[in-house]
């Protein structure tokens, strides 16, 4: 992992230069444009990426119900449109906005938009987690290289980085939900809500917390373990910088040094993976949301390819790549905003 | 969305708790672990509160699930569990009883046939009443079958059934009459829900494609005259029945049901185990068995109508006799069909893919059903004798130990194909390589989805391959499978297509005793037909059925009680043909044991919750300590 070299200035500084927004600005919208045209290309990409899968869709009708030849034929037949067909009416509709989903008969949208928000608590939950506490056991461990809490604290992280998260999710399932030995059955073992309940009302949040702590913190583990392992590297790296000797030359205070010049050098590296990271998870907590029946975007991904529902396919990798292209923007702009050499 | 929002702000409530931390991270930290302490401690009062409210006054029957129900509309939904969910809204003119299976009155309190079998009288009962409170008439079933005959998506799931139907007639409130074009028993067996044509004639051909059938959709779906209606569903979750006030038979015990949705076998166990669900359906035979001997757990290997089966290609041709595919030749001849038949240890299979819930297979009509047949000298376990029938049959063993053809051409080298989401099928495939070997045959093996095997299948480009299906009580459909018209066919742009079926079995015969019981009206009769015709295939070594699976289904004895096991004994409890559990389960105590589950359940919860809350806010007290300590050292 390369590291920037040290910000001239402080970065806590209240002077920004002048010509330093301009710039920004400028810098923002190319992104934001280069951003637009990766979009357009994998909408077209996406059509014919879906339509390389190989199999019959009409085989899930097969030993389900008894269904006449004649009939299997007519629903072939509905999905068998001549490709360019198909393409055309793809282009008139490229963000499936009228599309029913053929494995549910929904409109799309609505399937993604009803999962949506429990990714989205995932989601949250486990990036504020990860980043909060892996930032911090990062620079901690970092600043101290080879003490005991950077010892104990790299073998953890890599163990946990090292962790398939779906395992460490049936381990969590094991322990906290079914309840083993000491353990008394805390968590329940799937959903995100309990039936009954509107998830606006203060039962509902109160449940649909219970049911994130286990995904959550599976997931939550294994981003943990790479930030503070990069967070750490990235702090040892600057350890050696002479700017760090000029400060503590100043008869700056050790945290003082730690906080105000080293971390936010440290940090460029750390903040690019946690954006990213977002934009993929969103698509991304497939293993986690299966292990836990968690039903956001990652376990209806599943459902939709085992289906083969095209549609539903579509609309859902429009979204994993919208968030994919925010994300990526975001992450420049804020490593722009954090270190003005990159602007220009 | 507005949860996600809360989420945050609780996290930025916490960032100023925790603000007096000297570390900016080290406050973040704290707060992150504040926030789900928070949520933890704040999700036990009144999740429990919440418990002892909803379960004191309603006793739901909480089913604990592997497979979606893909969608409400019973002209849309495929799937065993939408079926299941129909089942318990709609009602049938008739049903299957829990003893055999035999026709029973439902809706129809009576029926009589003519003379010559052509029609068919129903006499419906006067006091079923739909959910919203419309009657129930001759005329909602005229309705229904008619906008299956005049339809095309509704003949999709309910093609089969009308097939023979020529006009459906309600002559009074209470009677039907069905003409038919040719005499057949399926009329004692229509499962068809009987929709209201007050809601349905409102949904035309194009709103029927996407129309739900949900509470929420217009008009209001789920209106039927079944002891249950459709209260929430919610997408990918679960979905809650409450008790139908209207249904004109005995009322239930519980006041609803619940389907709740698991990914995994193993996370459904686990909720059955912590007393998230009461029943644990279709369960995997390896944690089947861990849930053996737990307390307050029932755990049931119940026989089932479904079957594996390997298949031949026994010389691919399109209905029209174009011959297609790359079938290996010596696979048209029955001998070496048993001689494959003779190496294929079907007891080690049972032991190996399903540990041992199931039975050996032979015909194509499971052993619970009356149709059945087994035959006298079942083909047994033996690789000498099959070394035996393939050496006398010319195909010897060339130098590399692989048989050629008797005209010592084309080496015995087969294509075999396992289903890439079944691990049965894979294992299957895997031993039947071995074996073939042992007998002198070589083989490559592919793991393809079923969805490129069905493609396979009908180009007829495979050898051998493993597949399941599942039989209906009516032998019908099954039969069907082995006649010489379900052979592959050919579509305008050339484009092959599967037929049923996918052994290439033709007989002449079989297909003569196929049109023979399709018409027959004398169930003995009927039975003895089906029971020669699925012995003329076994002999012909169309299929080799390896195994008659169990169906694995557990539930919480401590909860509930009077299960109906279909067929009785021996059957599986739920997800039969019919809804007699669902009527029939009840409290194993009546009085305390409505709130004792949930009580027994939620109790650790909330010891457990707090004790969470409390490890978590410790932990970030520590830090936050950890941190001053460590700055101060440094001061």
């Amino acid at each position: 992992m390369a590291v920037t070299s040290p910000v001239a200035t402080e970065l806590s500084d209240d002077s920004t230069p002048g010509g330093g927004s301009g710039g920004l600005g400028r810098f923002i919208g190319l992104r934001l444009l280069s951003g637009l045209g990766t979009l357009l290309f994998v909408l077209l990409f996406n059509f014919f990426l879906f339509r390389l899968l190989p199999g019959d869709p009409a085989a899930r009708y097969r030993a389900v119900k008894n269904i006449s030849a004649q009939d299997l034929a007519r629903i072939r037949d509905e999905l068998n449109a001549p490709v360019m067909e198909q393409f055309w009416a793809y282009l008139r509709d490229p963000l499936a906005l009228q599309g029913i989903s053929a494995w549910k008969g929904q409109p799309v949208w609505d399937l993604v938009g009803g999962r949506a928000w429990p990714t989205l608590v995932l989601l949250g939950t486990s990036t504020l987690l990860a980043t909060l506490i892996g930032i911090r056991v990062g620079i901690r461990a970092g600043w101290r290289r080879g003490g005991s809490f950077d010892k104990v604290s790299t073998g953890v992280t890599l163990l946990f980085y090292a962790t398939p998260e779906f395992w460490l999710g049936l381990l969590l399932i094991l322990t906290f939900s079914s309840g083993i030995g000491p353990f008394p059955s805390l968590f329940p073992s799937g959903g995100v809500i309990d039936s009954g309940i509107e998830p606006l009302s203060m039962a509902g949040v109160v449940s649909v917390a219970e049911h994130t702590v286990l995904p959550a913190v599976a997931l939550a583990a294994v981003y943990l373990a790479e930030y503070s392992l990069i967070m750490r590297a990235s702090i040892v790296d600057e350890l050696s910088q002479e700017y760090l000797t000029t400060a503590r030359a100043k008869g700056l205070m050790d945290h003082v040094v730690r906080r105000r010049h080293a971390v936010p050098n440290a940090s460029l590296p750390t903040i690019t993976l946690i954006f990213l990271n977002i934009g993929f998870i969103i698509g991304g907590a497939i293993t986690v949301e299966t292990v836990f029946s968690y039903p956001g975007l990652g376990l209806l991904t599943f459902e939709a390819i085992t289906e083969q529902d095209f549609v539903l396919m579509q609309a859902l990798f429009l979204v994993f790549t919208v968030s994919v292209i925010v994300c990526n923007i975001l992450a420049d702009v804020a490593v722009a905003v954090l270190d003005p050499r990159i602007r220009t | 969305m507005k949860v996600a929002n809360d989420g945050t702000s609780r996290g930025n409530g916490g960032r100023r708790l925790g603000g007096h931390g000297r570390d900016a991270t080290a406050g973040l930290a704290v707060a992150g672990l504040v926030a789900v302490a928070g949520a933890v401690g704040a999700g036990v009062a009144p999740a429990s509160a919440d418990e002892t409210s909803g379960s004191d006054d309603e006793l739901i029957f909480r089913v604990g699930v592997l497979q979606d129900i893909d969608n409400f509309n019973p002209f849309k939904g495929i799937t065993a569990a939408a079926y299941e969910a129909w089942a318990l809204s709609y009602d049938q003119l008739t049903g299957f009883s829990a003893e055999d299976f035999s026709p029973e009155p439902r809706l129809a309190e009576s029926w009589e046939q003519s003379d010559d079998g052509l029609t068919w009288t129903y006499t419906i009962r006067d006091d079923a009443v739909f959910s919203d409170g419309e009657p129930l008439t001759a005329d909602d079933v005229e309705y229904t079958f008619n906008r299956i005959l005049d339809g095309q998506v509704e003949k999709t799931n309910y093609g089969s059934y009308v097939a023979q139907i020529d006009t459906v007639k309600a002559t009074d409130d209470t009677t039907v009459v069905m003409t038919l074009k040719k005499p057949t028993p399926i009329m004692e067996r229509l499962s068809v829900p009987i929709l209201p044509e007050h809601i349905w004639s409102k949904i035309d051909d194009a709103e029927l494609r996407d129309y739900a059938n949900e509470p929420d959709s217009k008009p209001v779906g789920m209106i039927g005259s079944g002891p249950f209606v459709l209260e929430e569903a919610r997408e990918g979750e679960f979905y809650r029945f409450g008790r139908n006030p209207e249904y004109w038979g005995k009322q239930p015990t519980i006041d609803g049901v619940e389907y709740r949705l698991y990914r995994n076998a193993d996370a459904l166990v686990q909720a059955l185990k912590n007393g998230e669900v009461d029943f644990a359906d279709d369960l995997d035979a390896n944690v089947f068995a861990a849930l053996e001997g737990e307390e307050n757990i029932e755990a049931r290997s119940s026989d089932y109508y479904g079957f594996n089966y390997l298949t031949f290609n026994a010389g691919a041709e399109l209905v029209d006799g174009t011959p297609i595919g790359t079938g290996h030749p010596s696979l048209k001849d029955p001998e070496v069909r048993l001689a494959i038949h003779h190496a294929v240890d079907k007891e080690a299979l049972v032991d190996r893919t399903l540990d041992g819930r199931g039975t050996p297979g032979t015909t194509i009509i499971p052993p619970l059903y009356p149709e059945h047949a087994e035959p006298e000298e079942p083909v047994t376990f033996d690789p000498e004798e099959a070394n035996r029938i393939l050496d006398e049959a010319g195909y010897t063993r060339g130098s590399d130990d692989i048989r050629t053809m008797p005209n010592g051409s084309n080496p015995l080298v087969y294509q075999l194909y396992a289903r890439q989401n079944s691990e049965t099928s894979q294992t299957t495939i895997e031993f039947l390589a071995g074996w073939l070997r042992d007998i002198g045959i070589d083989s490559t093996v592919e793991t393809v989805s079923e969805g490129r095997l069905y493609e396979i299948a009908g180009e007829g480009t495979f050898d051998m391959y493993e597949w399941g299906w599942v039989v209906e009580p009516d032998p019908d459909y099954q039969l069907s499978t082995f006649t010489c018209d379900q052979f592959s066919y050919e579509v305008a742009n050339g484009t092959i297509y599967a037929g049923l079926n996918d052994a290439f079995y033709c007989d002449p015969e079989y297909d003569r005793l196929y049109e023979q019981q399709a018409t027959e009206l004398d169930r003995d009769k009927r039975t003895e037909i089906a029971q020669q015709m699925q012995l003329m295939a076994y002999d012909a070594n169309a299929y080799i059925v390896t195994e008659y699976y169990d169906y694995l289904q557990a539930w919480r004895t401590d909860r509930f009680t009077g299960f109906v096991p279909q067929p009785d004994p021996g059957g599986a409890v739920l997800f039969q043909y019919g809804i007699f559990s669902y009527l029939n389960i009840e409290p194993p105590d009546e009085g305390s044991a409505s709130g004792s589950g949930t009580e027994s359940s939620s109790t650790p919860m909330v010891v457990g919750g707090v004790a969470a809350a409390a490890v978590l806010v410790g932990l970030g007290a520590w830090l936050v300590v950890r941190r001053r300590n460590s700055s101060a050292d440094v001061e």
